[in-house]
């Protein structure tokens, strides 16, 4: 393996690299080996326009871009001589002559890359007194993605991204020399699934999704880990939260899962956590028929009440659960030892099911299917035949994926149970059939683990707090347990909210 | 369909000639713009799809070339030089006359779509400046009044 | 534009007659000779050999040793291998190459031929710029001429050579005359350049090992295999043996075109060949090679014409074309011409150059207009500076010297300008 040093520190790295992508392999590109870049993107190919990453070479009389240069056994590499800094100012400097003024209502303030680089490696005063390059300002590029010419430094990363990762390429650099500016084709806007990507490559306020658009100050708010739950893919991501909202994903790099892209329907999926239809309080269904709010813990006794009575008049058997590839493994173990204490068997779940793609999405739309195979449980179809017929007469139900067209008839099943306690997120027809409703939480909400389609297991922390009364499904459960006197359920559950 | 068939069969014949189809496409846009003026958006699809291109990928070729337009064009493009040694002759003076005399500023086109007036960057004729261009045509040493009647003689 | 230059030599000798730009013309004057003799009696290595034992340099601006650039071809026949003849010539003050196509397209067939055997490539792509309507038809007869007489293809005058020349024209853009950004837009993409390495002949047009040389250099390989290194060796000066057809322009008695050995001294050029400025007039400068060359002030100009020298005024020789100004001429105005041209035809890709270029030219305007100070003169030459040695291809580097070259040698212009507000020059050409 060939040996390079950089700065005096000697590193070990992989053949055939540049020396960015060594770099970057050894997770010190930025962190601990600063080498500021702007059109180099890991995941994207080598561009060397910016110039930004130049590096004095021993044995080399012009600075080299770090970017292209490959690796040599050897090799000794100095980011920080006299030379290298005035290249970096210089490049920034130019940067600056025709870049507009716009920091005050640019939303890429506090993280944009020209930003950071013109304070840490630029100069402090702009010799320039030449008008700027005029732009347009607003050019609506597509359905999710607003561009802004003066702002653009030309870097072409998103150019290869709509090149190279969704293979639609609908922007490219027109025109030449500092008239060159980024269009699409007309009436061929930026619109692919991948469409957002483009505003986190660009290290500007020239690209910004729409939806982000003026929402947030974002040193206002705070980038919390997780795991994005739209489909089996589990990509990674940051939510940036303030004020206990979360205010858009963002993709969180994991080389092995997500790459650093996100789609744009499981970005925009954060909207599902602070959204208006969540289901906000406890419920039962009175004797006129009419779900009217009580307590939490109201809603449980009664749930429990109902169970019961089940229990003593058909037995333990006529119990099931529907249990949800959206709630978290430990949320799915509590299911499993709720059943086992029961003694039931009557168990599944449904999914969704949607289209795919070569990227990141995935044909399962949860985040969790493959850890609900793993707990045991296995399609709701078997399941929904039985409750047809009968067998089932207390149903607890997490989530509302039966009501998916797969299901068919699955309505007419559930209608027929004595008892249906919902445990669930959003609001759905399912609270028609529901005799009990608890308000579950959403991923984002609680700690636990998903199993993503290659089985991966994945971590998810509570970034924000409902402000209404909502436990996870596990947390339910256990209380439930406990209510009805189940064996194994006799110490609180471990996350217990209720203080009981 | 813009692209003519005869102008299609001339592209045809210049793929021949190079080992991957794109190396045509400099010649395939020279092609469709005598048979049409200029590359409009539905000329640039139907080169893309000849070429298993993205149309995108045809327009910023357009783009990145004095000689292709993306615009209407007059019937005859007509092009001083303003580089260095015809400007020292007075092509600038020169293509400042044109101006006045065809009513338009560089960059237009009179209004019967006759002309398009351009300055252009050094033709390589530089010993006969000033020098200018009338469509594939070379006309050197030219003082004001030739070149006033150079431009009325064209239809 | 002159069908034969004032002086000639072994390149233009002929080009009085209408009929060298025919086959029958051109070989009745022994055409050909020479690439039957490398096709049948000669080795690629022989051929190589020669020509680098000649010591031919590049004529297309850049000067590298031609012989020695054959030989970075690789060996083996796994790829198909191509030559380009680079006729995009769109330096400005250049205008030898165009003279050439016209009136000597076989002998540019020939060298080709020459080079093809020398390189085992077994295409010629000849990209010349697309204003170049007129000399590329020419071409094409030629060419069309030497198919139907087996001169070219699967037998190139009856030898194991099989080549083909195809013409195609680009469209107007002076960075196709950059070696990878002329194989940019010969694939059919903007012409925009590539890092370097990997080199055109490693990885060049369409991806296959490629040789780029200039019009004029694929002229100079029949005479030189015709009459040997030793022969080539005796024009020109040790280190840049050979002639070159020179361009004269600008505000002199007789511009045209000069075919003169290298070494040639500037003086004896612009004075004595092109007769001195105009009556009344003074030479006040003169830009040696084409209008990248760093500018010489009139009493520089007796420097012999070839690189070695040039440098030693931090000049270069480039495509010898030869552009001179008198004392009506403000350099101010100069400088915004040439800032304008580099501004234009930046292709945008490297910051320093589309920013660089772009700041230069803005401040050139402004100073020119009355509204500069001298502290934009120490920004011009900051921002050239800066532009040195940092892009992708050396097209920053080619839009720095000049202005470095204006404020070394006519900073009293640029001063004056500042310190009137406006062009102290009332005789000056316009803008």
């Amino acid at each position: 393996m060939p040996r390079i040093t950089v700065d005096g520190t000697e590193y070990e790295v992989a053949e055939g690299r540049t020396l960015l992508q060594a770099l970057d392999d050894l997770g010190v590109l930025m962190n601990g080996v600063d080498i500021p870049h702007y059109c180099w993107h890991p995941k994207l190919t080598i561009d060397g326009s910016c110039r930004l990453c130049q590096v004095e070479i021993e044995g080399i009389p012009k600075l080299q871009i770090a970017c292209s240069m490959p690796i040599q056994d050897g090799m000794k590499v100095h980011t920080k001589s006299q030379r290298v800094q005035d290249a970096r100012a210089g490049v920034m400097e130019l940067l600056l002559v025709n870049h507009p003024l716009d920091c005050p209502i640019c939303d890429q303030a506090g993280e944009c890359k020209l930003q950071d680089y013109a304070f840490a490696y630029g100069v402090p005063h702009s010799r320039t007194q030449e008008p700027r390059r005029a732009g347009k300002k607003r050019v609506d590029l597509g359905p999710t993605v607003m561009f802004d010419q003066e702002r653009c430094i030309l870097c072409r990363r998103c150019v290869r991204f709509c090149r190279e990762v969704p293979g639609t390429s609908e922007l490219a650099v027109f025109a030449r020399g500092d008239r060159s500016v980024i269009e699409t084709f007309p009436e061929m806007p930026l619109s692919n699934d991948y469409s957002m990507n483009v505003a986190d490559i660009c290290p500007v306020g020239a690209l910004t999704t729409k939806d982000f658009r003026f929402k947030i100050r974002v040193w206002f708010t705070e980038d919390l880990p997780g795991v994005c739950t739209g489909c089996s893919n589990g990509c990674n991501v940051h939510l940036g939260v303030a004020n206990n909202r979360v205010y858009r994903y963002t993709p969180r790099r994991n080389d092995a899962v997500n790459q650093t892209w996100l789609c744009d329907e499981g970005r925009l999926s954060y909207k599902r956590i602070n959204a208006d239809d969540r289901i906000d309080h406890a419920a039962v269904r009175n004797a006129d028929g009419n779900l009217v709010s009580v307590p939490y813990e109201s809603a449980l006794e009664t749930a429990v009440a109902r169970i019961r009575r089940v229990i003593e008049t058909k037995g333990a058997g006529a119990v099931g659960m529907l249990v949800s590839p959206h709630a978290t493994n430990e949320d799915l173990a509590v299911a499993r030892r709720f059943l086992d204490a029961l003694g039931s068997t009557q168990a599944g779940f449904a999914l969704v099911r949607g289209r795919k793609d070569a990227l990141l999405i995935k044909e399962e739309k949860a985040a969790n299917a493959a850890g609900a195979r793993a707990a045991g449980f296995e399609d709701a179809a078997p399941l929904l035949e039985r409750v047809r017929g009968g067998a089932v007469e207390a149903l607890l139900v997490m989530g509302h994926d039966v009501l998916a067209p797969a299901y068919a008839n699955a309505r007419a099943a559930l209608e027929g149970v004595d008892t249906l306690v919902l445990l669930d997120t959003h609001r759905s027809p399912l609270e028609a059939l529901a005799h009990v409703v608890l308000p579950a939480r959403h991923a984002a909400e609680k700690h636990g683990t998903l199993t993503n389609v290659a089985g991966l297991v994945q971590a998810v922390q509570p970034a924000v707090e409902p402000v209404f009364e909502a436990r996870a499904e596990g947390e339910a459960l256990w209380r439930l347990g406990q209510l009805l006197g189940l064996r194994g359920f006799e110490e609180p559950h471990p996350q217990d909210r209720t203080g009981a | 369909m813009v692209i003519s068939a005869e102008t299609r069969a001339r592209i045809d014949a210049a793929i021949a000639k190079y080992p991957k189809k794109r190396g045509a496409l400099l010649p395939a846009l020279h092609l469709v713009q005598e048979q049409t003026g200029w590359i409009t958006p539905e000329a640039a699809r139907e080169l893309a799809t000849i070429f298993d291109l993205h149309p995108i990928q045809v327009m910023e070729v357009v783009s990145f070339y004095n000689m292709f337009y993306d615009r209407p064009q007059g019937r005859h493009h007509v092009h001083v030089c303003t580089n260095l040694s015809c400007s020292l002759r007075g092509s600038r003076e020169l293509l400042r006359q044109l101006e006045q005399h065809l009513g338009i500023e560089a960059g237009e086109t009179t209004k019967d779509g006759r002309v398009t007036l351009g300055r252009e960057e050094c033709l390589g004729a530089c010993a006969w400046a000033p020098v200018l261009r009338v469509d594939e045509t070379y006309h050197e040493n030219l003082d004001v009044d030739a070149a006033k009647r150079l431009v009325d003689g064209l239809e | 534009m002159q069908k034969v230059p004032f002086v000639t030599g072994y390149l233009t000798e002929h080009f009085g007659d209408d009929d060298y730009a025919t086959l029958a013309g051109y070989r009745r004057r022994g055409g050909y000779e020479a690439a039957r003799k490398a096709l049948t009696e000669m080795s690629a290595e022989q051929i190589v050999e020669l020509v680098k034992n000649a010591g031919l340099q590049g004529r297309g601006g850049a000067g590298f040793v031609t012989g020695l650039k054959w030989s970075f071809m690789p060996k083996g026949n796994d790829k198909p291998k191509y030559l380009v003849c680079n006729a995009d010539e769109s330096e400005p003050g250049s205008f030898k190459d165009r003279l050439l196509l016209e009136r000597g397209p076989h002998q540019i067939i020939e060298g080709i031929l020459i080079a093809a055997k020398a390189t085992g490539a077994e295409k010629t792509f000849v990209y010349i710029r697309g204003e170049y309507a007129h000399p590329a038809d020419v071409l094409e007869r030629a060419i069309e001429e030497c198919r139907a007489a087996g001169i070219l293809g699967a037998q190139c005058l009856g030898s194991d050579l099989a080549h083909d020349v195809i013409v195609t024209r680009g469209a107007g853009a002076y960075i196709c005359g950059e070696e990878t950004g002329l194989l940019e837009s010969l694939e059919g993409k903007k012409g925009q350049p590539r890092k370097k390495p990997p080199f055109p002949a490693q990885f060049g047009a369409f991806g296959m090992p490629t040789t780029v040389n200039n019009v004029e250099t694929f002229s100079h390989a029949p005479h030189i295999v015709k009459n040997g290194a030793a022969w080539f060796r005796g024009f020109g000066t040790e280190k840049s043996p050979g002639a070159t057809v020179f361009g004269v322009s600008g505000l002199v008695q007789r511009p045209g075109l000069y075919e003169l050995p290298l070494g040639t001294r500037l003086d004896e050029i612009v004075f004595q060949h092109a007769g001195g400025p105009l009556p009344g007039r003074k030479v006040k400068g003169v830009i040696p090679g084409g209008m990248s060359m760093p500018i010489l002030p009139v009493s520089q100009l007796d420097v012999p014409m070839a690189s070695e020298f040039l440098r030693e005024r931090k000049t270069l020789l480039g495509t010898g074309g030869v552009m001179v100004l008198d004392d009506t001429v403000c350099m101010v105005r100069v400088g915004c011409v040439i800032t304008y041209f580099f501004r234009d035809e930046s292709c945008g890709q490297c910051t320093q150059c589309r920013e660089g270029t772009g700041w230069l030219n803005k401040i050139m305007q402004r100073i020119e207009r009355g509204a500069g100070s001298l502290a934009d003169l120490d920004i011009l030459l900051d921002v050239a500076g800066k532009m040195e040695g940092q892009t992708i291809c050396a097209f920053a580097d080619a839009a720095a010297w000049p202005v470095q070259g204006l404020l070394r040698h006519f900073r009293e212009d640029f001063e004056a300008h500042i310190t009137h507000g406006k062009c102290p020059f009332p005789q000056s050409f316009e803008l």
